[in-house]
């Protein structure tokens, strides 16, 4: 018995060397809200995220939960107990959400509409590419493919690169289907957040919030590393689409550099 | 008849003697031309070429240089080649698309299985599986401490340095670095690690016995995402595949303050370096050369063609 307190006091103390470093602390146990049909693709990209942030939780005494949170008078409903907020609803839902839900992250899982970028509602996050970013793909692709009937997607089942092909096999294998673009969006909401638990050990909605919006650096597996624009969209690369392959990757090579993210869509408020 | 015995015994002597000099081969695997081509170290120039089955990728010697290990991914197989006939002895099942491996001091493979969040270790001599480790998503590389008490693997995709203690292949410590850690290598002494983060670009400096980062730095390149690393033979300085950067980073190992880039084909991501320390070889997948650096000047002073999407490279020196 006095062994083990001395042991917990040790720990404590190494924990307090530590500084910085992420240490084995107390447990953590984090709650997500989703908020959505349960059969939207989203959610299993949600629960897709889910399995992997308890598979690393593991070795980091954490743990991640999920809270289904069906539609009907969803604003009534105490979100205190949860660290973000995923959503896969209508573009009137949402911002009240995020005007109810002030100071915690709110992210969108499902809306392309360009409005609710230009709005920078402060504690949005927006995962799935809009609109704007879609025809800026498709644009850049149309100066090398003249006629193209090409669509622009945030992720395909048949993309291979950068380990997509393996988080593809994870989610056909859990799910028995494929992988479409709200489900990553709904796979990276939660895996970019545990990560940041991981690395900061924050559980806190506000400091989250500023912590994704300033400090991510999130490997969503399209190769690139990843973060937010001040309108509140994570920037990313889109795949340009044509019956049903993949023809190229935006920004387009040679039109612009792969690194411009932000070649693609709206980049500032609306003034 | 004890005459017999003594001659027998000798000749066994002399004939492991042989076996295990070195044959001074640089192999190097061909991801997509399904091969392995064997460059003489000397002239550089390819020697041969081994048709070698699907997907080849890590590649590794056993200890005394007997063998020569080739993870076969497409096959699930690792196969055993004599390093001096060039033959394919045998092949045994190394669990789920096996892809980067380290071979232990006592002979053991220990190897990532990607699919399968596991690191396994084999016995290569009859092909049986020792253990299976728990360890994050799409674990990566895989490196052994020179002393064998410390294999590192790392998991791409949880972004984490596992640390198994060998032999007894249990968990001893999980660290986590950048956005996805590919590949490690240890000081001879063993206390210090160095790995890769391929999407953060950034290359770490732990500290084993404490599972402690000691430093980070960027590999400065944004175009960088680095792969192998490993570090000069009087360890001053650390090398750093940059991969779509298409050079060799060159760190000072202590400071990881970036001395020089070195550029080579595009899409490096092995590397080797000869017992003297003298020579640095590199795989360029995308171009399907090997270019073969002085690490005296650190310039390259030949580029080899080999197959396509060169992976892996060992030497037998």
């Amino acid at each position: 018995m006095l062994k083990n307190i001395i042991i917990k006091i040790l720990s404590a103390y190494t924990l307090i060397l530590a500084g910085s470093n992420p240490v084995l602390a107390d447990n953590i146990n984090v709650t997500f809200a989703y908020i959505g049909a349960r059969d939207h693709s989203a959610l299993r990209g949600v629960q897709q995220g889910l399995e992997e942030a308890n598979l690393q939780g593991q070795f980091l005494n954490q743990t991640y939960k999920l809270d289904i949170i069906l539609s009907d008078n969803v604003l009534s409903h105490d979100f205190s107990p949860y660290l973000a907020v995923l959503t896969a609803v209508d573009s009137d839902t949402f911002t009240e959400l995020s005007a109810a839900l002030i100071n915690r992250p709110v992210f969108n899982l499902s809306i392309a509409d360009d409005k609710l970028r230009v709005a920078c509602l402060k504690n949005a996050l927006h995962i799935v590419p809009s609109n704007k970013m879609k025809q800026d793909a498709i644009k850049q692709w149309q100066k090398q493919a003249s006629g193209t009937t090409a669509k622009a997607q945030a992720w395909h089942p048949d993309f291979v690169k950068f380990a997509a092909r393996d988080l593809n096999k994870r989610y056909k294998k859990k799910f028995n289907i494929s992988m479409d673009d709200y489900s990553w969006a709904g796979w990276a909401a939660v895996k970019m957040t545990s990560d940041a638990v991981a690395r900061t050990n924050i559980t806190d909605p506000t400091q989250m919030l500023n912590h994704i919006k300033t400090a991510l650096s999130f490997d969503g597996q399209k190769g690139i590393d990843m973060n937010f624009r001040e309108t509140g969209q994570l920037r990313q690369p889109l795949l340009l689409i044509e019956n049903d392959k993949i023809v190229a990757e935006a920004p387009v090579r040679g039109i612009a550099n792969i690194t411009a993210l932000d070649s693609l869509g709206i980049l500032s408020c609306e003034k | 008849m004890r005459l017999y015995v003594a001659s027998l015994l000798l000749s066994v002597a002399v004939f492991n003697t042989v076996s295990a000099a070195p044959t001074g081969r640089i192999f190097v695997t061909n991801e997509r031309s399904d091969s392995i081509s064997v460059i003489n170290s000397t002239s550089l120039t390819i020697e041969a070429t081994i048709e070698i089955g699907k997907r080849p990728r890590g590649i590794g010697l056993a200890p005394d240089g007997s063998k020569l290990y080739v993870a076969v991914s497409d096959e699930n197989k690792i196969k055993v080649i004599d390093p001096v006939s060039l033959k394919i002895l045998s092949a045994f099942e190394a669990g789920s698309d096996p892809e980067t491996f380290a071979v232990h001091p006592n002979g053991n493979i220990y190897i990532s299985n990607e699919d399968d969040a596991k690191a396994s270790v084999f016995n290569p001599k009859n092909g049986e599986q020792i253990a299976a480790i728990s360890v994050g998503l799409e674990p990566e590389g895989v490196a052994i401490s020179p002393d064998g008490k410390r294999v590192i693997v790392t998991s791409e995709s949880t972004n984490m340095l596992h640390v198994i203690k060998a032999p007894e292949n249990t968990i001893e410590n999980n660290i986590l670095i950048g956005a996805r850690p590919r590949a490690a290598t240890f000081t001879q002494a063993g206390d210090i690690a160095y790995a890769t983060a391929e999407i953060s670009g950034e290359v770490f400096k732990v500290d084993m016995n404490t599972g402690k980062i000691l430093k980070k730095a960027s590999t400065g390149d944004s175009k960088s995402k680095p792969k192998d690393v490993i570090l000069s033979k009087d360890e001053s300085v650390l090398y750093v595949a940059g991969g779509r950067s298409n050079q060799v980073v060159v760190m000072d190992a202590k400071s990881l303050a970036i001395i020089k880039n070195i550029p080579v084909g595009k899409r490096v991501w092995g590397l080797a370096m000869s017992k003297q320390g003298d020579r640095l070889y590199t795989t360029d997948g995308v171009s399907g050369t090997v270019s073969v650096i002085d690490t005296g000047k650190n310039e390259v002073m030949k580029t080899i063609a080999v197959g396509k999407f060169p992976w892996g490279v060992v030497i037998d020196d």
